[in-house]
């Protein structure tokens, strides 16, 4: 059933986005037609999920990036340096062409006291200065899912530590693909886009919208059964799962489509409603996650 | 002509606008006009679904009818009270009301368990809507199912 669209040329054209892209970039920086980008990905307030599933990207994957399309200069998870030595390599990057992906909410309640990142020539770096002196100086910045995009889970009620998205703390615009966590394609296809041609087309809510122009509820394999009125009433049932509050007709991004996990399935083709992690308001807004007593 | 006939016609009227409007639509190529044709034709297709309803016997036209409950609830108008009956739950329609106007939204998909970023069916939404939608087409998809009653009146 999850193979209902398949022979559509529109959405596997869709569905290739990000690796033409990634390839494409890679060919212009082997012609040197464009140069490699330096990237810069802060872990802010957040769980570091967006890195992890940034390393398991498949066709393009986390080599194709690492090896081929930037320098990567700073990751707290996955570089070799540590202590003084990485925060030298990270703010040594600034008055030098770089990009700035950043993942997590910041954390902005005690002067950003709630996180620190590092200490760097003896004083403790919050996140909140983190992103103030990088956000300003890089050329391009990305918010790398939901809670840096619109403040996401670290941000949900009663957020005691004042996260708040990136964006609200940086006076330019900032790129967001939210997602909980942000699919590798989205990540990998915006940044190779940056690279090739600049800022890709935005929505009004700064997406790009190759990835985010279209509602999961539009393009959803269990769209027939909504249609019919065939609907689950618990979960394991493989019809709709309006009834049981599937946020899917007020989420904008490709899912279906794309896939996670090496593309293999989605929540919705796994039987669970959507809970509208890619959506502004993730999770408050989307609660109930799922519901019980609303089908007869 | 009995309120079966007079339901008729109307239904014959909105299918004729509904067919100048495609007309139009497949003649105009600005935008803008395209965009207000299909306004059009959403509030036709919106006034097409409540006159269908007329004609469906049970529980909300009852209520439309106001013969649920004459004393209490003339002219088919809700109190919040009633309204709130409407929740969505355990097999109930879901109800909102806004601009006190009561509208179905139980098989609108962006109300998945009767719930909206946050907002639960059964209430009074005027608020909320004007914060959020405000100048969105979005309520001409809706089928209307009464009003407000205006409870000042009722003290
Ligand atoms: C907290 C306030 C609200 C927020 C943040 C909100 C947000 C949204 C968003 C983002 C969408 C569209 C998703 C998309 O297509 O991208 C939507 C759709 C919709 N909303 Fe709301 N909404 C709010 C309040 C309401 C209220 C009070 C109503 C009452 C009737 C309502 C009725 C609808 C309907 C019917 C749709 C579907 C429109 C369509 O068919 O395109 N919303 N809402
Ligand atoms: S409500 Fe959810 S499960 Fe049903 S068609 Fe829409 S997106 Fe798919």
């Amino acid at each position: 059933m999850s193979d209902l669209n398949y022979d559509c040329r529109n959405i596997k054209i869709k569905s290739e986005t990000a690796s033409v892209l990634v390839q494409k970039a890679i060919a212009a920086i082997g012609k040197n037609e464009i140069k490699k980008g330096n990237l810069i990905w802060l872990e802010l307030t957040g769980c570091s999920g967006n890195i992890i599933s940034l390393l398991n990207g498949a066709d393009p994957d986390f080599r194709n990036l690492a090896t081929q399309m930037v320098n990567f200069v700073y990751d707290n998870s996955l570089m070799a340096a540590e202590g003084e030595l990485a925060m030298d390599k990270l703010f040594g990057a600034i008055g030098s062409d770089f990009i700035l992906a950043a993942e997590g909410a910041v954390s902005t309640k005690s002067d950003g006291l709630f996180n620190i990142i590092g200490r760097w020539r003896g004083r403790p770096v919050t996140a909140l200065d983190a992103v103030k002196k990088l956000g300003e100086k890089a050329a391009h910045v990305i918010a790398v899912g939901t809670c840096a995009s619109s403040g996401g889970i670290s941000a949900a009620r009663p957020n005691p530590s004042g996260c708040a998205p990136v964006q609200s703390l940086l006076n330019r615009k900032v790129i967001k693909l939210p997602g909980c966590p942000c699919h590798p394609d989205w990540f990998l296809g915006t940044l190779a886009y940056t690279l090739l041609f600049g800022e890709p087309a935005l929505d009004g809510a700064g997406r790009p919208l190759m990835f985010y122009s279209t509602l999961i509820h539009d393009i959803c394999p269990r769209r027939p059964f909504f249609n019919q009125g065939v609907f689950a009433s618990q979960l394991g049932e493989e019809t709709c799962m309006f009834k049981l509050g599937c946020r899917g007709p007020v989420t904008r991004v490709d899912c279906p489509i794309r896939k996670w996990n090496n593309h293999v399935n989605w929540p919705i083709g796994a039987n669970t409603p959507c809970i509208g992690c890619a959506m502004f308001g993730f999770p408050d807004k989307m609660e109930p996650f799922i519901s019980y007593d609303i089908a007869r | 002509m009995n309120e079966r006939e007079i339901i008729i016609n109307l239904i014959k009227n909105n299918i004729s606008e509904m067919q100048e409007t495609i007309d139009s639509l497949y003649i105009s190529c600005n935008s803008c006009t395209k965009n207000m044709l299909l306004n059009r034709l959403r509030r036709s297709v919106a006034n097409l679904s409540m006159l269908v309803q007329g004609f469906e016997s049970g529980q909300h036209s009852a209520a439309f009818n106001g013969t649920e409950n004459p004393q209490q609830n003339p002219a088919g108008a809700f109190t919040l009270a009633e309204l709130s009956k409407y929740n969505g739950r355990d097999g109930n329609p879901a109800y909102v009301a806004v601009n006190g106007t009561v509208y179905d939204v139980t098989d609108n998909a962006a109300w998945g368990a009767a719930t909206h970023f946050g907002l639960t069916a059964g209430r009074d939404l005027t608020g909320e809507f004007a914060s959020c939608h405000a100048g969105q087409p979005v309520l001409n998809r809706l089928k209307v199912v009464g009003k407000m009653a205006d409870e000042r009146l009722e003290l």
